[in-house]
């Protein structure tokens, strides 16, 4: 659980001017469907990195913190898919998602990205055309569970 | 420590060498007991109609690309057997490679994996279990119990509560074979395997890496200790593995297997102990 305190840096475009960010994952709920079938495949808060990297659906909940000329707190939930790419999803993986993302305004929310080395790294965007500070942006995200 | 710097460098600009030996269609039937050295931890024992497989390393990367073998792989998967038994001694990523178990995932029976194991495999088309320690699994004759060695059994660094690490023995038609996987020597690990399972007619014990030693005494045999271990086993015969197989420590090249031959010789232990070349298979028992 701690490790899911480990903020992810982001930059928001498409707004007024280019924000900054910092962005934190928690997973209340995921199946994955690429784990050996004799374990559950369902996983809250913690999940192991190869139970998500190697093909799941995922609840998602991020707060974030966005600042540019103002700053701005939303959140984003909804729907996270990952499939793996290469090694079974260790070496690289795939995530696309959508859902909703609140606060000032609220705003349909779209999401995709790819992840290297177990999940640990990945590079995501995401796109909520109603959020006027920063519609787009580009994540850098550290998981470590 | 700048040896230790260069070494992690290294790890990362290795460049893979073709095998000494190339192994064809490995299967003896001259043989009651017969090995194959595939590389690192990766052996073929083949005991008359059954083949066992351990810590199968088919690929030349392993870490999500971040260690590249030394030595190629000296057999195509394809040309190998119907494994009955793939044995997983512990979770890090040069003993339990999720693409080479992959590449044969339809030619092997059942994967065998310390207890905690299965959390780390996803899901391939063969049967696999985890195994407590002193349990043994029975399949058509043959026996696997889980034995206990010393080491670290998680994979990601951070996942540090795992224990999912084991030693192997297997038995079938009165041929017992022991497989060390990684461990630190602890002489009451190894002395308790020899009151519990009996005679043991071939030990497969890692000799490296063996430096940085303050570090990795903790967790690995050197050739002294495999011996040691080897003695505590009260084995019929020994063959090495885990070393000049990957940048894994500040080793020089060939430095584990140099030590042991010197050993062996000082010791006269004549041919109980054999060491293979990456490719070469050593009929054991013949018929």
């Amino acid at each position: 659980m701690l490790a899911q305190g480990v903020p992810s840096p982001e930059v928001g475009v498409g707004g007024v001017s280019p924000a900054a960010g910092l962005r934190w994952q928690l997973t209340p709920l995921l199946y994955s469907f690429g784990l050996y079938r004799k374990l559950s495949p369902w996983r809250t808060f913690v999940v192991e990195p190869l139970t998500r990297q190697s093909g799941s659906l995922e609840l998602f909940f991020s707060p974030e913190f966005l600042s540019a000329r103002t700053s701005e707190w939303i959140a984003r939930t909804g729907i996270h898919a990952t499939f793996p790419l290469l090694e079974r999803g260790e070496k690289l993986a795939i995530t696309i998602g959508a859902g909703v993302c609140f606060g000032a305004e609220t705003s349909a929310d779209f999401e995709g990205g790819v992840s290297i080395l177990f999940g640990t790294f990945g590079l995501f965007f995401s796109y909520a055309p109603g959020v006027t500070l920063a519609p787009a942006t580009l994540s850098l995200r550290v998981r470590l569970f | 420590m700048r040896a230790t710097l260069f070494a992690l460098v290294c790890v990362a600009c290795v460049e893979t060498v073709p095998p000494p030996h190339r192994l064809g269609r490995p299967e003896r039937s001259d043989a009651h007991l017969a090995v194959s050295w595939i590389g690192h931890a990766t052996m073929l024992i083949q005991i008359d109609d059954r083949f066992v497989l351990t810590d199968p390393i088919l690929v030349d990367s392993i870490g999500g690309g971040v260690s590249r073998r030394k030595v190629g792989v000296p057999i195509d998967p394809r040309d190998l057997p119907p494994l009955d038994a793939v044995l997983i001694s512990h979770m890090h990523f040069d003993h339990l490679s999720l693409d080479s178990l992959g590449k044969i995932e339809h030619r092997v029976h059942r994967a065998y994996m310390p207890q905690g194991g299965l959390v780390y495999l996803s899901n391939m088309a063969f049967d696999a279990v985890d195994v407590r320690r002193w349990e043994t699994m029975e399949d058509r004759g043959m026996q696997i119990t889980a034995v206990p060695v010393d080491h670290v059994g998680n994979r990601y660094q951070l996942d540090t509560w795992m224990h999912s690490f084991t030693g192997w023995v297997v038995r079938y038609h009165g041929v017992t074979v022991y497989v060390s996987g990684d461990t630190a020597y602890t002489g009451a690990d190894f002395r308790a395997t020899r009151e519990r399972i009996g005679h043991i007619d071939l030990a497969l014990l890692a000799i490296a890496p063996i430096h940085p030693r303050n570090f990795m005494k903790a967790v690995h045999m050197d050739p002294d200790e495999a011996l040691a271990a080897f003695a505590d086993l009260g084995a019929d015969r020994m063959i090495p593995m885990h070393f000049d197989t990957f940048v894994d420590s500040t080793d020089k090249p060939h430095e584990a297997r140099d030590r042991l031959a010197f050993l062996a010789r000082e010791k006269k232990l004549g041919d109980r102990v054999r060491i293979l070349e990456i490719g070469q298979q050593a009929v054991v028992l013949p018929k």
